[in-house]
């Protein structure tokens, strides 16, 4: 039993759509599923020794909802384990397994129906506390806006550098043939749309978009065996802050800053800033794009708003940020949103990111957010070697 | 996949399903017990107009809401003692739109209250305020409903007003 490295040895995908009207979610994981043993080059009935499939019930609209992907990912009766969570959380499951000994080749699967849920605000509202909390019964972005209103307080960033945020995540899209929300838009219209919880406008938010990402990960004398480009795992962190709102730290990302530390430690990374070429970072609002930025330590804290404004996050910049288009761009893929910025990164790494390439993709950063109303998220640090 | 792709909503077959958990039109029913330290919190609001955190003495921390344990040294608490319901606004924003998206004729401001020398404080509304007044630091007091209204429930707080103190 090795206790060696762990790669990526394949990925598939749907496209990430608004609404996927002519598909199941069975079939979207099929697709996504197929492509991704293509990919890698492996039979999953013969190959996979184990699966990771993370789905939260709620959002699907039915109960035990995870149980239900097996059959469309070419995994009965195998071992397969279920994270109502987001898919960065089943990928360090799956790293785990492999780095253990336990297991050579692990499956992980994830996907977004967001389009099939009518009614997502009232999903969304009742996450809050419901004796605190729900009660209030607000629309549940003003979470959002409260915490937005207060890492700005406490940072100096602005709201026109958050909406910059936007405009480049959107813009970015446009360069990515499987993303739903591309668009080229000014500061002025992000900061002049409908206003929803002050100071968050409606661009200021990610859409929903529906899609699936099948990753396959191998063991290192596996992934050697394999015809494909392995993308390594160096580290990876997760962390939860304390669930009350009313007491957690409402202008620093601590859980991102924790789990962050954890990666880097992982991954033998003292020097953040020199040693990630580019980030893909939760940007499910666009100032979380920038608080996280500052948690990761991929700049000093008050310093990401400067960052963007500077141009240093575009694409051409010195760290291309969301070069996917992020949650913003791409849309917002419920539980699969950590995987879509891993996806990314190893598509930079691999060299196949199409017109969107970065020329020195070397080592690469995914991190996810679990969402409204939580403190809590996962890290992945990524390489070519 | 699919060798024909539906570009049409309405050409493709679906299932409407309800998950609902109100009081009306009602699928699923549930209940949320308050707890230890949430009945006692609630009973002192709706029964004596007082607000009440536990303390850890070991971590110097008063929980509010109350928590019959430390989140931090994980003590078992007993301590209660009372918070003075006067604070001030940590963040706030004003909400613009429902829950179906519509949008609101007066936005409802919403802030997180904190109290001196208290971990946690209140998720709550403001009120006799101009959303154009209201900034980071503001002091705030806790409003409660009048006794004979009070169910026991966050809602016996009706919202927290701007306050004169020190
Ligand atoms: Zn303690």
């Amino acid at each position: 039993m090795s206790a060696g490295r762990v790669a990526i040895v394949g990925v598939g995908y749907t496209p990430f759509r608004p609404i996927t009207p002519d598909v199941s979610f069975r079939e979207m994981v099929y697709e996504a599923a197929a492509k991704a043993y293509e990919d890698a080059g492996i039979e999953p009935q013969k190959d996979l020794d184990a699966c990771v499939t993370c789905q939260d019930d709620f959002e699907h609209g039915r109960s035990i909802w995870n149980e239900q992907t097996p059959d469309s990912l070419g995994a009965v009766l195998k071992p397969v384990g279920t994270i109502p969570g987001d898919g960065i959380y089943g990928l360090i499951d799956a790293y785990m397994q492999i780095r253990s000994g336990l297991r050579n080749v692990v499956v992980v699967e994830t996907h977004s129906k967001a389009s099939n849920m009518i009614t997502r605000n009232y999903l969304l509202a009742h996450a809050p506390d419901p004796i605190y909390n729900k009660p209030l019964s607000q629309h549940p972005y003003y979470i959002a806006g409260m915490e937005m209103n207060r890492f700005l307080y406490e940072t100096g960033n602005t709201k026109e550098q958050c909406a910059m945020v936007a405009v480049k995540n959107r813009r970015n899209a446009l360069s990515n043939p499987v993303a739903a929300y591309g668009q080229k838009s000014a500061v002025e219209d992000v900061l002049g749309s409908e206003m929803i919880s002050y100071p968050l406008t409606e661009l200021d938010t990610s859409s929903h978009a529906d899609g699936g990402i099948v990753m396959v990960l191998a063991s290192e004398d596996r992934a050697r065996s394999l015809a494909g480009k392995p993308v390594w795992i160096k580290g990876v962190g997760w962390c939860s802050e304390t669930p009350w709102l009313e007491s957690r730290n409402w202008g620093e990302a601590v859980y991102a800053k924790l789990a962050a530390d954890m990666a880097y430690r992982i991954a033998k990374i003292n020097e953040p800033r020199e040693d990630i070429d580019f980030a893909e970072v939760d940007d499910t609002f666009s100032y979380k794009e920038l608080q996280h930025l500052e948690a990761l330590g991929l700049c000093q804290r008050g310093m990401a708003g400067r960052m963007t404004s500077d141009g240093v996050t575009q694409r051409q910049g010195e760290l291309p940020v969301n070069v996917s288009g992020g949650s913003l761009g791409v849309g917002h893929l419920v539980e699969a949103t950590g995987l879509q910025k891993v996806l990314e990164v190893v598509l930079q790494l691999r060299g196949e990111a199409g017109k969107r390439q970065l020329d020195n993709a070397r080592v690469g950063l995914a991190q996810s957010w679990r969402g409204i109303p939580y403190a809590s998220g996962a890290v992945a640090i990524l390489s070519r070697e | 996949m699919s060798a024909e792709k539906v570009t049409q909503l309405s050409q493709t077959k679906r299932m409407f399903g309800e998950l609902s958990f109100g009081p009306q039109d009602v699928k699923l029913y549930g209940q949320y017990t308050y707890g230890i330290a949430g009945e006692r919190f609630f009973r002192e609001i709706k029964d004596n107009g007082r607000i009440m955190g536990t303390r850890c003495q070991k971590c110097q921390l008063v929980y509010l809401p109350p928590r019959i344990y430390c989140e931090r040294c994980f003590a078992e608490l007993k301590e209660w003692v009372e918070v003075e319901g006067k604070g001030r606004v940590h963040s706030y924003t004003a909400v613009h739109v429902d829950l179906d998206g519509n949008r609101l004729n007066e936005p409802i401001l919403m802030a997180i209250v904190e109290f001196p020398g208290i971990y946690g404080g209140f998720v709550h509304k403001l009120g006799e305020i101009e959303p154009r007044d209201v900034r980071i630091g503001l002091k705030v007091e806790v409003v409660l409903k009048r006794e004979e209204e009070r169910e026991g429930s966050i809602l016996d707080i009706e919202y927290f007003k701007p306050g004169m103190f020190d």
